[in-house]
C-alpha cells in the first residue's frame, strides 16, 4: 500500500518534471497545465501553515510563488525531481511573507478606531467599491493602454517608479501622471457600476 | 494583487519563451575561474611576482597554505552556485567550512611553532595594510563576475549566498595575492590575509539583500517577457 502511494507519488513528480521540461523550450501549453496542477497544491500548502491568513491573503502568496517560480524556472535541472525543487520556493516565499509581516508589524503603531473622518469628499470613498474583483479587472481592461500598463507594473506587480519607466520606455513622470489618471477613471467607473 | 489566479496562470503561459537552464554548480564555478584566473594572472603579472617565488614552492607550508586559499575559493564558489539553487543540498555549504579550517589549521600550526622556535618574538605583528586593498584588486573582477553570476538564481539566501560569494572572491584574491607580496610569517597571514578575507566575506554578506531579492528578480522576469 505505502509503496503504491510512493510510486503514485513519483509518477506525479515525473509527469510534473516532464511538464516543467518542456515549458523551459517554451511550450506555453505544458506550462500552463503545469502551473495549473500545481496551483491547488500551493492553495493548500499556504493553507496549512498559514492558518489565520485571510483567503484573499492566501491567493496573494499563491501568485507570488507562481511568479517566482516563474522567475527562476532556468534553475530546474530535469535530472533532479521536481516537487522538491516547487517546495523549496514555496518555503521561501512562505518564510519572507512572514518576515514582511513582522517588519509591518513592528512598524504598525496600535490605536483605537478613530471616531471620526476627514470631511473631505474624496476621503469618504465607500470601502465595498473595490469588494468586487472581477469588476475591478474588467475596469482595468478597459482603460487606455499606457493607463492599464502603469496600473500593472505599480500597483499590481509592485515595481518602484524606476523599474516601471525601464520596463514600460516611459518616463517616471508620465506614470505617475498615468496611474493617477487611471485610479480617478477606474474609481467613477466603479462607482457608475455600483 | 487584484488578478485572479487563473488569469495569472493563463498570462505567465502565453508570455512563456524558452529558457537556457542554468548548468551544474560546479560547472558555473569552472566558468567563473575561466575569467577570474585569467585576471588573477594578469595582475600578478603586472604587480611583478616575487623574487623568491620558485623557492617558496619548494616549502611544503606555503604550498599547503596557497592550496587551502584556492580550494577555499572555489568550494564557496560552488556553494554560492548552489545556494541559488531550489532545493540545493545543505551538505555542499560543508566544502569551504573544511577548507577553511585546513586553512586555518596550518596557519595555526604555523603561529605555534614560531612562538616554539622564537618565542614571543615569533608571534610579533606588524602594520600590514597593503594586504586589504591588494585583496581587494585581486579579487575584484571574480567578485563582479560572481555577482552578476548568482543574480540568475533564486535569491533562496541572499546573506548566506553573498557571503559565499565574497569568500570565494576573497579567497582566489588571497592566492593571488602570495604570488607577489613576500608576507609569510604565520601570525601575520592569518592577521592581516586570512582577517582580510573573513572581513570581506562578511560585509558581502550583510550586502546580500541589496545584490539578491526577489522583487528584482520577478521585475526582470516580467521585463523579458514584455
Amino acid at each position: 500500500m505505502q509503496g503504491s502511494s510512493l510510486d503514485h507519488a513519483t509518477e506525479k513528480d515525473r509527469r510534473l518534471a516532464r511538464l516543467m521540461q518542456a515549458a523551459q523550450e517554451g511550450d506555453g501549453s505544458a506550462y500552463g497545465a503545469l502551473l495549473k496542477e500545481i496551483t491547488p497544491w500551493l492553495r493548500q500548502m499556504v493553507r496549512y501553515r498559514r492558518r489565520f491568513l485571510q483567503p484573499q491573503d492566501v491567493e496573494d502568496l499563491v501568485q507570488e510563488t507562481l511568479l517566482s517560480l516563474h522567475a527562476v524556472r532556468a534553475t530546474y535541472d530535469p535530472k533532479r525531481p521536481f516537487l522538491p525543487w516547487l517546495a523549496a520556493i514555496a518555503r521561501n516565499r512562505l518564510a519572507d511573507s512572514a518576515r514582511r509581516y513582522a517588519r509591518r508589524t513592528v512598524k504598525e503603531v496600535a490605536s483605537d478606531t478613530l471616531p471620526v473622518t476627514f470631511a473631505d469628499e474624496a476621503a469618504n470613498i465607500p470601502l465595498d467599491v473595490y469588494g468586487d474583483p472581477e469588476a475591478l479587472r474588467h475596469a482595468i481592461e478597459g482603460l487606455p493602454p499606457g493607463q492599464r500598463q502603469a496600473v500593472e507594473l505599480l500597483k499590481l506587480r509592485e515595481l518602484t517608479l524606476k523599474e516601471a519607466a525601464r520596463e514600460s520606455g516611459m518616463t517616471v513622470g508620465a506614470l505617475k501622471i498615468a496611474v493617477h489618471r487611471a485610479i480617478r477613471a477606474l474609481r467613477n467607473t466603479l462607482s457608475r457600476d455600483r | 494583487m487584484t488578478l485572479d489566479t487563473d488569469a495569472l496562470i493563463r498570462r505567465l503561459a502565453e508570455t512563456s519563451v524558452p529558457v537556457r537552464r542554468l548548468p551544474a554548480p560546479w560547472m558555473r564555478t569552472m566558468a567563473w575561474l575561466a575569467i577570474g584566473v585569467p585576471y588573477l594572472a594578469l595582475v600578478v603579472i603586472v604587480a611583478s611576482p616575487r623574487s623568491d617565488l620558485f623557492q617558496k614552492f619548494s616549502e611544503w607550508r606555503f604550498v599547503i597554505e596557497e592550496a587551502a586559499a584556492l580550494a577555499t575559493g572555489i568550494a564557496a564558489a560552488v556553494a554560492a552556485f548552489a545556494t541559488v539553487v531550489p532545493g540545493f543540498s545543505r551538505k555542499l555549504l560543508l566544502l569551504p567550512l573544511l577548507t577553511l579550517a585546513v586553512w586555518l589549521g596550518t596557519l595555526g600550526q604555523g603561529c605555534i611553532q614560531g612562538w616554539i622556535r622564537l618565542g614571543p618574538n615569533g608571534l610579533s605583528l606588524q602594520p600590514d595594510w597593503f594586504c586589504f586593498p591588494a585583496i581587494v584588486l585581486v579579487g575584484a573582477v571574480p567578485a563582479i563576475t560572481m555577482a552578476a553570476m548568482v543574480r540568475r538564481g533564486a535569491p533562496l539566501t541572499p546573506h548566506l549566498t553573498a557571503a559565499l560569494g565574497g569568500l570565494a572572491a576573497a579567497g582566489i584574491g588571497n592566492f593571488g595575492l602570495r604570488f607577489f607580496h613576500p608576507q609569510d610569517p604565520s601570525l601575520m597571514v592569518l592577521f592581516w590575509q586570512f582577517g582580510t578575507v573573513v572581513l570581506l566575506s562578511a560585509i558581502a554578506g550583510s550586502a546580500g539583500r541589496y545584490l539578491l531579492s526577489w522583487r528584482t528578480v520577478i521585475g526582470r522576469s516580467g521585463q523579458q517577457a514584455g
